[in-house]
């Protein structure tokens, strides 16, 4: 733009050859054909300065003015402090036609147009200005002053400028043509369309970043995403204002034209930073991972929000410069800081991918401001390039751009971040719940196992416990079978048989009956054998026991002198060799019966019969039966007390309970006592059913 | 001459006896035998005897059955016989009647008669057989009564319950009551602990015997046995178990 500018004073300075050089310094001279060109004015302008500002049209028209080149500048210029200052033109129209011309003197904050005629007073022909002007596009041509001097005359124009903002806009005064200010107008606004378009494409896609990152603010609430939205807000608003000050283009704003003027004054340019700092603490999540940069950044923020406050009062007091210094100072002493803060954000930068694009960003704005600042040096000094520092140059808004892209997509990196996070959540959860699954599964398998174990330690202790006690059951009953097996034994052999036996014995040798003695000592010895035998023995063969029954009957006999009978009948159809009992079961019976039969006074000889029947086919029947006096009266005549009691007949009942139990047969013994059925009868039928196997 | 009478069932067994005493004892005659009890005790009455071979087992009844119905009017000493006896053992021998085991021996008859015909002479069986047939009625231990003849010749009556112990006195045997008595046997040691041996008696060492019920206190360390009077008896670790595993019982 300055470079236009240039040029175009170079034009200026050439077409001021065309006009005729008035001999008096301080008035102009106009011809006819001044039509045609522009005139460079400084050398007919006399100038008065006014700081107070106290000076009206009316003191000034009588005050001297000077001719004081300093003022006029074809580049911006930091005049430090309002600059408050009259110029006065004289014309004299020496033509033959009324001059009509354009004084063009730059863009100013204020700008009054006074005309004199001589004697007359000053009228206010044009009042206008940078902070005053209210209006559209059409406002741009009122900075093209009208000089209209009729033939032959003389007028004097005063010209009042008052710069309230630390900025000077170039101040050239000229001269244009009608035709050569349209010239004028038509270029400035060719350049500055450029610069509008610019501006209007980076307002399009900072328009389209906040939109985005609202959107993502509604789908996904992140503070970060609300801070960009504000900070990019405050960027849009920037460089929309920036257009206010592009000549002859379309504005939003210029119904506020301060407004133009808050956002130009660099102190303001600390919200951004305050914006900038906020987000990036939230954006990087410092307080997590960064707690001592986070509280850095919370430091400058609140320094940086204190500095905003005292800008805006002195933008309040319109001391506009001071904000300007204070920026001026703090960008100076920031330069070191923040590249400390980049370098340290950028050692971290391994463990935290989104610092990159922070950084990115960041280092991106950075070097573009130093460019544009570094750029502004050369044409405008320190202090004013500092000045025109947030003024958008193409690096710095291609430094905005690229800080407002890398920041998008860090945030976008962010949300992708926070997605795999939740979807490594998930997943975690997920696999979690599988492993909690997979524990419970485990767990209730275990259980299932532990209680199967313990049902079955429960079923084998029960079993064991069962078996100890059928172990302990067998025992006791081997111990009493052993038991009644003794005493059967000794009741069998009923020891009085055996001594009488002998003693019988004894009476026959004494007696020297020598053959009898010999065939009863046989006798006896063969019993005596017999019993020791089967005594060893659960079963024999059933000719064993009737021959063993006959021997045995036949010694009784012989005891008792023949008072006794007795017969053993088989049946024929008893295979008696095959046929086995249980050893020793029936002797007892027999024993008892020889005692009864021999008992019964109405009977002088005792009649014993032994039958052995088949009366099934697994089914042996053996009939014992006597006629003594039967068991009633048997036990009646006793004078024993009660307590002696033969025990031959209940070791037998034990004896065949425990047959039945240990061989798993049915051994049935019933006892008859036939004087119970019918008082004639006298005796004891004993029948012993014995099942075959 | 020492009229007899045989009680037994079998014929066997009365011949026996007869043929033996004729054989052996010439001074006993045999006044008559029967066959059962109540042949036994009219037989007895008939015939006044001073002797009687009583059968413990007949078919109508036992010995004892014919003593108790002819203690009252017939003054007799008897001889049991029997094949085989455990039962009244006891009872006979507490009472220090004679009984003679079948097959008969001669010894064992020769003593038997011989002791008895000194008891005929003492005319001291009155109080035997009181003492037999209450024994033989009570047959718990607990009240029986125990006849003793000591040193001097005479018979003692002791209530079984009150002897406290049994020692062995050289030849003979000392009885003590809980009451403090001391009786000297004539019989030995030996025959009393056989005696005894089924009955609640157990004997501590080679010398002593000692009634169960009479027991306050054993002490299982020095291996002494504390009686109630206060008399210690010595008892090995042996039969200190054994003596304790019949406690229990």
């Amino acid at each position: 733009m300055k470079r236009i500018i240039i040029l175009m004073l170079l034009l200026y300075c050439y077409a001021v050859g065309t006009l005729a050089v008035n001999p008096a310094p301080d008035t102009l001279i106009a011809k006819d054909d001044f039509a045609a060109s522009a005139l460079d004015l400084r050398p007919y302008i006399n100038s008065l300065s006014d700081p107070e500002g106290h000076l009206t049209i009316q003191q000034v028209a009588h005050l001297p003015f000077t001719s004081s080149p300093h003022y006029f500048h074809n580049f911006k210029k930091n005049n430090g402090q309002v600059n408050n200052c009259w110029f006065r033109l004289q014309i004299k129209n020496e033509g033959s036609d009324s001059l009509s011309a354009i004084l063009f003197a730059g863009w100013h904050d204020f700008m009054y147009w006074y005309s004199k005629a001589p004697g007359d007073s000053a009228t206010l022909l044009m009042q206008t200005g940078l902070m005053y002007d209210k209006g559209g596009v059409e406002r741009w041509d009122h900075y093209g002053f009208n000089v209209s001097v009729p033939p032959g005359q003389v007028r004097t124009f005063y010209l009042h400028i008052i710069n309230k903002s630390y900025n000077e806009n170039p101040l050239m005064p000229a001269l244009f043509s009608e035709q050569a200010f349209a010239r004028f107008h038509n270029k400035e606004q060719d350049s500055y369309r450029k610069e509008a378009v610019i501006i209007q494409v980076l307002l399009g896609m900072l328009l389209v970043f906040f939109s985005i990152s609202i959107i993502n603010y509604i789908q996904l609430p992140d503070r970060s995403y609300i801070y960009f939205a504000i900070y990019i807000l405050g960027l849009i608003l920037f460089f929309a204002l920036r257009l206010e000050s592009k000549p002859y283009q379309l504005s939003f704003f210029h119904r506020w034209p301060m407004l133009k003027y808050y956002w130009d004054i660099p102190g303001l340019l600390f919200c951004f930073y305050l914006m900038y700092l906020m987000f990036g603490n939230t954006f990087l999540n410092l307080k997590e991972r960064y707690p001592f940069m986070e509280q850095v950044f919370t430091w400058v923020s609140t320094v940086v929000g204190g500095l905003i406050i005292v800008c805006i009062y002195c933008i309040l007091m319109e001391q506009y410069h001071l904000p300007v210094i204070i920026y001026s100072y703090v960008y100076f002493c920031t330069l070191v800081p923040f590249l400390v803060v980049f370098v340290a954000l950028a050692r971290r930068s391994r463990h935290h991918p989104l610092v990159r694009f922070f950084l990115y960003g960041s280092v991106c704005l950075y070097l573009a401001c130093l460019g544009s600042f570094l750029m502004h040096i050369r044409p405008l000094g320190l202090l004013s390039a500092l000045g025109e520092l947030a003024a958008p140059s193409m690096l710095l808004i291609g430094g905005v751009l690229l800080q407002a892209m890398f920041f998008l997509a860090g945030l976008s990196y962010r949300n992708k971040l926070v997605h795999l996070e939740r979807t490594r959540t998930q997943e975690l959860l997920i696999k979690q719940l599988n492993k909690n699954k997979e524990l419970q599964r485990k767990l209730n398998e275990q259980l299932e196992e532990l209680v199967k174990e313990q049902t079955t330690e429960i079923l084998r202790k029960k079993q064991e416990l069962e078996e100890q006690r059928k172990i302990q059951l067998e025992t006791e009953y081997d111990k009493k079978l052993t038991e009644i097996e003794l005493k059967a034994i000794r009741a069998q052999i009923n020891p009085h048989f055996i001594f009488n036996c002998l003693n019988s014995i004894q009476l026959f040798v004494m007696q020297r009956d020598y053959e009898y003695a010999q065939k009863y000592l046989s006798d006896f010895s063969y019993l005596i054998r017999k019993t020791l035998d089967f005594s060893r023995r659960n079963f024999i063969s059933l000719a064993d026991e009737i021959t063993y029954l006959n021997t045995y009957l036949g010694l009784e006999k012989m005891r008792f002198e023949n008072r006794m009978e007795y017969e053993i009948v088989v049946d024929p159809e008893i295979a008696t060799a095959e046929l086995e009992i249980p050893a020793m079961l029936l002797q007892p019976y027999v024993e008892n019966a020889v005692k009864h039969g021999m008992t019964n006074p109405q009977q002088p000889i005792g009649q014993l019969s032994i039958h052995f029947n088949q009366i099934a086919a697994d089914m042996l029947e053996c009939v014992i039966a006597d006629n003594g006096i039967g068991i009633a009266r048997s036990r009646s005549l006793r004078t024993l007390p009660k307590h002696h009691q033969s025990s031959g007949m209940e070791i037998s009942q034990n004896r065949a309970e425990l047959l039945n139990k240990m061989y798993n047969t049915e051994i049935h013994i019933e006892i008859i006592d036939l004087s119970a059925r019918n008082e004639a009868d006298s005796g004891t039928v004993v029948k012993i059913l014995i099942p075959q196997l | 001459m020492i009229k007899a009478v045989i009680i037994d069932d079998e014929r066997n067994s009365r011949d026996i006896i007869a043929l033996m005493l004729e054989k052996y004892c010439p001074e006993v005659t045999v006044a008559a035998t029967a066959s059962d009890c109540a042949e036994g005790i009219a037989r007895i009455r008939e015939h006044q005897p001073e002797l009687v071979f009583l059968d413990l087992e007949m078919p109508d009844g036992t010995g004892f059955d014919v003593l108790l119905g002819t203690r009252e009017d017939v003054s007799f000493e008897a001889v049991f016989v029997t094949a085989f006896e455990k039962k009244f053992l006891h009872v006979i021998r507490c009472a220090e009647v004679e009984l003679i085991l079948k097959p008969i021996d001669k010894e064992s008859l020769l003593q038997a008669v011989s002791l008895v015909r000194d008891r005929i002479a003492g005319n001291s069986s009155k109080q035997r057989y009181q003492v037999l047939l209450e024994n033989f009625h009570n047959l718990q231990h607990a009240s029986w009564k125990l006849l003793v003849q000591d040193t001097n010749g005479d018979t003692q009556t002791i209530f079984l319950p009150s002897v406290e112990c049994l020692e062995v006195r050289q030849e003979n045997c000392l009885f003590r009551t809980d009451s403090g008595q001391e009786l000297l046997a004539e019989r030995p040691f030996r025959y009393y602990a056989d005696l005894f041996s089924s009955l609640p008696f157990y004997q501590v060492n080679n010398m002593q015997m000692i009634q169960l019920s009479n027991i306050s206190q054993i002490d299982a360390s020095h291996g002494k046995v504390l009686l109630k009077s206060g008399m210690v008896v010595e008892i090995t670790e042996r039969r200190r178990k054994d003596l304790l595993s019949r406690l229990q019982r």
